[in-house]
């Protein structure tokens, strides 16, 4: 029974080769994409999840703020993990993970090596607490000594090739020796925390000599720089632990405001799909992508669904046959789920070709490296689920419709169509309506994104790139700077912070006639007196640095931080940053410093003599010759060490938006793909009622019927089809890109030209797939297709 | 074998009820050869689908094999169908994607007989009606004669114990349908096999045992041949 099941299917398959490529081209297409997507999803959703005891993970968060100006960080003063491990029940363990403070090379004898992965310092329960894998060394006391280094089996490799790293010295820099106490695998690609060289915490607690402002590190509230993890015990309260961590801060801190330093505890499952301030970092897309897949997977299994239901009216008769000779139900549903089962199987292994094939360039867009591996149980997850909704979706009706009807009325042809022509046509609305809202979604994306690129920020990073001056050119910046401006390839010359993406903020700002109440996080950029004139930042108010030793203590403000701060004429009152008082010489007219996502913050120009990142402006045309000017200076000054790096702000620019840009991208390519699946579904359907109707258009031209009246009468159907799907996808497009839109400060609105753009397009698209078979069917000669009736 | 009682069929059309059948009885013993004739329209092919089991009376009372149909549910009528009764069609009706071989055989698939025993019996079937030669081919390479051969051979493969007929030589030529006659009487002659016809031809009429002649949708006349 099987074999023979088997062999109809494929007779049939093979027999109807137009039909049978249609359906196994957008089965095989549908489905690589949908599990493209579904990979990317499951890749996204499953950061962290390797952790065995993720569900008692939380990382510590803090708010700072109030209103509109209230912020949440990641990071957190070090104290938080030494009280928390100390004195809060609910905790079992707390880690800290940080970064800064990095060596950029080490020496293992006589190999020097250039440092290229993250190092971190840890606390000795990272082990424990985290998944991450130790191969050598003990998980339970990591660090032997502070002088202790781990490195992942990657970078031990580099150093050490085959033999065992332990016990052996690397020195930081060239100076201080680190001892290999461990060697840990390297950290999977889906864990938030990255580091292939760890150190004990401990070295970063002994640079607190007890003469700065805070006394140890144990005790240093001010610095929110500490990412800090807690493992809590089994029942323990979130928001408890959180609000516990919060009174002893209050209580440790003196002079601190109680809305400045409250803790939030974020689960570790959630860290890398949401922000700290719980803001989507990655879900809405992923959320997006799930649907498009899912979106994907229906037009292809619609595809398949209406051509077999259409084409089992040209089979009713077989299905007839078969009843009068004794199949029942189960015999007919079986043949049926059989050939779809085998459509499904080959296109199944088309698409998983074409997975392989496209992995490369999918893993480029997508900015990942995942890996489509036949045998992981992962992979077999999606496929499995996928397979069978989609094999259940587009085998179960037809089967059952084409098994239902009365075998008698069928071969007396009586019943003119099998299944109503309108659940053919309801299908066929959903599948276009799928499709014209993808493509107004990747309109409205690709419109926002070049709205984005090409919004004035309110200053000029035309042809300016930036390099790192390095410790030995840094003294002589001002040598430097002046002779670069002799050229005439170089219009200015700057040091200071990246204007570009200024992420860096303090909530340690004082000024005259600041409310006990207020706090106010401000984004610091230090910069010289070139600095304004080069970015042309537009100065409203008062006046720049001038690069005397008075301007250390002058600020330039911009607008939004005078607003926020309430200060009337602002030019001459006292501000203090930090701990250093000074007065406002200056207003800048506000600047995006960050995404358009955000709204403009508080900024705050405060003047350095020296910098260590330089700023070159240079003309679209001397580029080449500025650059290699650059660098002659590098190479004097820091002999080729580190090599010769640079990178213009446009980059940093676009950097911003890199998820935009690949989303758009994929979001493109897979409307494409939606509507290249849909057009082969009515193309297929063309072609069936054209094959139906074949005896009509034959008796109407004899009448004297034009070939426009035939195509025009074939094609009216289906762009009536489309004209609805296009009335129910656009309101639902436009309120559903409208609500994505909402997550930009900046932003264009939908409008009915996008609607309009995406209509027409699809009409279009749709007119040329139905008018190739129309006008072929309308082309014949009547006198054959009469006769072969 | 076979009795009906009353039988009426009726259509609705909006208001209007047209009467197909009108009160048929009609009684049939095992081993008969029965042929139905009558005018265009008068109801044979309606008549023969219901004792088939394809059509359902409107009113009237159904037996066979001492069975109620009117009573049964459709699984049991199914069950009962497929047992017993094996249909030939004027337009043959084979499955173009089937070979000769594989048409005859697909009865056999339904009714769950294993492979060794339905090699047998297909081969016994082609020997039977000298169509080996024929086997590998599709039906649209076959004369019409031989698609009816085909389509004879595949209903009687389950050995059903009453043969429907409807106008089995109508697309025929004189002389294929001749053969076909022959081949049917002999069944009924040589097998016992119950045979029911319906027919245009009162030559063909005449190999029968006895001739039903239908009227808008009443028997009008009974004689035995
Ligand atoms: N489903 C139906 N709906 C309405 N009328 C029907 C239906 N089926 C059959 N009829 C009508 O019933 C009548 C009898 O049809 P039937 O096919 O039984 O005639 P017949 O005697 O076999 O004719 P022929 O010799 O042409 O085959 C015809 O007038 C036909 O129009
Ligand atoms: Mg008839």
């Amino acid at each position: 029974m099987l074999k023979n099941y088997i062999k109809i299917a494929w007779r049939n398959i093979v027999n109807k080769k137009l039909y049978s490529a249609i359906n196994i081209i957008g089965l095989t297409v549908g489905l690589a994409v949908g599990l493209l997507i579904l990979l990317w999803v499951q890749d996204e959703t499953s950061y962290d999840k390797f952790n065995t005891k993720v569900d008692r993970i939380y990382k510590v968060n803090a708010s700072i703020g109030t209103g509109a100006s209230k912020q949440v960080w990641g990071g957190t003063p070090a104290p938080v993990a030494f009280h928390a491990a100390k004195e809060v029940p609910g905790v079992e363990a707390a880690v800290r993970v940080v970064g800064d403070m990095d060596y950029s090379k080490f020496r293992y004898k006589d190999k020097l090596l250039r440092r290229t992965a993250t190092m971190k310092f840890v606390d000795d329960a990272f082990f424990t607490v985290f998944d991450y894998k130790l191969l050598k060394g003990d998980p339970k006391k990591p660090f032997p000594t502070d002088q202790s280094i781990i490195l992942s089996v990657t970078e031990a490799k580099k150093y050490f090739g085959d033999t065992d790293p332990m016990g052996k010295v690397l020195r930081g820099d060239d100076k201080d020796p680190y001892t290999v106490s461990g060697v840990m695998a390297d950290m999977p690609a889906n864990s938030s925390i990255q580091a292939d060289y760890l150190f004990s915490i401990n070295v970063r607690k002994k640079q607190y000599n007890g003469k700065g402002m805070w006394k140890a590190m144990d005790e240093d509230w001010g610095d929110y720089w500490a990412d800090t993890y807690l493992l809590l015990k089994a029942n323990a309260s979130p928001i408890a632990i959180a609000d516990k961590l919060t009174r002893i801060h209050m209580s440790l801190q003196k002079g601190i405001k109680p809305t400045d330093g409250v803790f939030q505890l974020q689960p570790l499952a959630d860290i890398h799909l949401y922000n700290p301030d719980l803001t989507s970092a990655g879900a809405e897309i992923v959320k997006i992508f799930s649907i498009v897949a899912l979106l994907i997977l229906l037009i292809a299994c619609i595809n398949y669904v209406n051509l077999s239901t259409a084409r089992s009216v040209l089979r009713s008769k077989e299905v007839s046959v078969r009843k009068i000779i004794g199949a029942e139900r189960k015999h007919l549903f079986f043949q049926f789920v059989f050939e779809t089962a085998l459509c499904f199987l080959i296109a199944l292994v088309l698409a998983f070709g074409i997975i392989y094939a496209i992995m490369p360039l999918y893993n480029h867009i997508a900015n990942k490296e995942m890996h489509f591996d036949l045998f992981s149980t992962s992979v077999w997850k999606v496929i499995g689920i996928t397979t069978i909704i989609t094999l259940a979706a587009s085998s179960i009706y037809p089967a059952i419709l084409l098994s239902s009807f009365k075998p008698i009325d069928a071969l007396r042809s009586r019943a003119s169509g099998v299944g109503s022509g309108n659940f053919r046509k309801v299908l066929v609305v959903c599948q276009f309506a799928f499709s014209i809202g993808l493509i107004i979604g990747t309109l409205v994306i690709n419109r926002q994104l070049h709205y984005i690129q090409t919004t004035q920020v309110g200053y000029d990073r035309d042809h300016v790139f930036t390099v790192n001056l390095y410790n030995n050119m840094y003294p002589h910046q001002d040598a430097v700077k002046a002779e670069l401006l002799r050229h005439r390839e170089i219009t200015g010359v700057a040091v200071g912070d990246n204007i570009v993406n200024g992420d860096s903020s303090t909530g340690d700002t004082d000024w005259d006639g600041k409310p006990a109440t207020a706090s106010m996080v401000i984004h610091p950029f230090s910069i010289d007196q070139d600095f304004i004139k080069v970015f042309k930042v537009k100065l409203i108010a008062g006046s720049n640095f001038t690069g005397e030793k008075s301007d250390t203590s002058h600020y330039i403000l911009n607008e939004t931080a005078i607003k926020e701060a309430g200060i009337k004429n602002p030019i001459g009152k006292r501000f203090k940053l930090w701990q250093r008082n000074g007065i406002i010489i200056g207003v800048v007219k506000d600047f995006h410093f960050a995404s358009l996502k955000q709204v403009i913050e508080p900024a705050i120009f405060s003047y350095a003599e020296k910098s260590g990142q330089l700023f070159v402006k240079t003309t679209g045309k001397n580029a080449a010759a500025a650059i290699n000017l650059v660098k002659q200076y590098h190479v004097q000054y820091n002999h080729g060490d580190p090599p010769f790096e640079y990178n213009f702000l446009d980059d940093d620019f676009n950097n911003l938006y890199k998820t935009e840009q690949s989303t758009s991208m994929l979001f493109s390519i897979f409307a494409g793909i939606a509507i290249f699946i849909s057009c082969l579904g009515l193309f297929g359907l063309a072609t069936y009622t054209a094959q139906v109707k074949v005896k009509e258009i034959g008796i109407r031209k004899v009448l004297g019927a034009s070939v426009l009246n035939i195509t025009t009468m074939l094609s009216k159907d289906f762009l009536l089809l489309i004209v609805i799907s296009l009335l129910i996808a656009s309101p639902i497009a436009w309120y559903a890109m409208d609500k994505w839109l909402e997550s930009y400060v900046y932003r264009i609105s939908v409008n009915w030209i996008t609607i309009a753009l995406a209509g027409v397009g699809a009409i279009l698209i749709a007119l040329i797939t139905i008018s190739f078979q129309s006008i072929k069917a309308a082309l014949a000669n009547p006198v054959k297709s009469l006769r072969s009736e | 074998m076979l009795s009906l009682k009353n039988i009426s069929k009726y259509y609705k059309a909006g208001n209007l009820k047209t009467s197909i059948l009108n009160n048929i009885n009609l009684d049939v013993d095992a081993g008969e050869f029965v042929s139905i004739m009558g005018p265009s329209g008068s109801g044979k092919s309606t008549l023969l689908n219901i004792i088939g089991m394809l059509d359902e009376p409107t009113d009237g009372y159904h037996y066979f094999l001492n069975q109620p149909i009117h009573q049964l549910k459709e699984k049991q009528r199914q069950a009962l169908y497929k047992e017993n009764i094996g249909f030939v069609f004027q337009a043959y009706h084979l499955i173009d994607e089937l070979t000769v071989y594989e048409n005859i055989e697909t009865p056999l698939l339904y009714h769950n007989i294993k492979s060794d025993e339905r090699k047998a019996l297909v081969a016994d079937m082609l020997d039977r009606f000298q169509i080996v030669g024929k086997k590998d081919l599709f039906p649209s390479q076959l004369s019409g004669g031989q698609q009816q051969l085909v389509g004879i051979a595949r209903a009687l493969i389950v050995s059903p114990k009453l043969l429907l007929a409807d106008e089995p030589t109508g697309n025929l030529n004189s002389k294929q349908g001749d053969e076909i006659m022959e081949l049917f009487k002999k069944l009924n002659k040589e097998e016992g096999m119950t045979i029911i016809q319906v027919t245009h031809s009162e030559k063909n009429a005449e190999y029968g045992s006895r001739i039903i002649n239908l009227l808008d949708g009443t028997v009008e006349s009974s004689k035995n041949v």
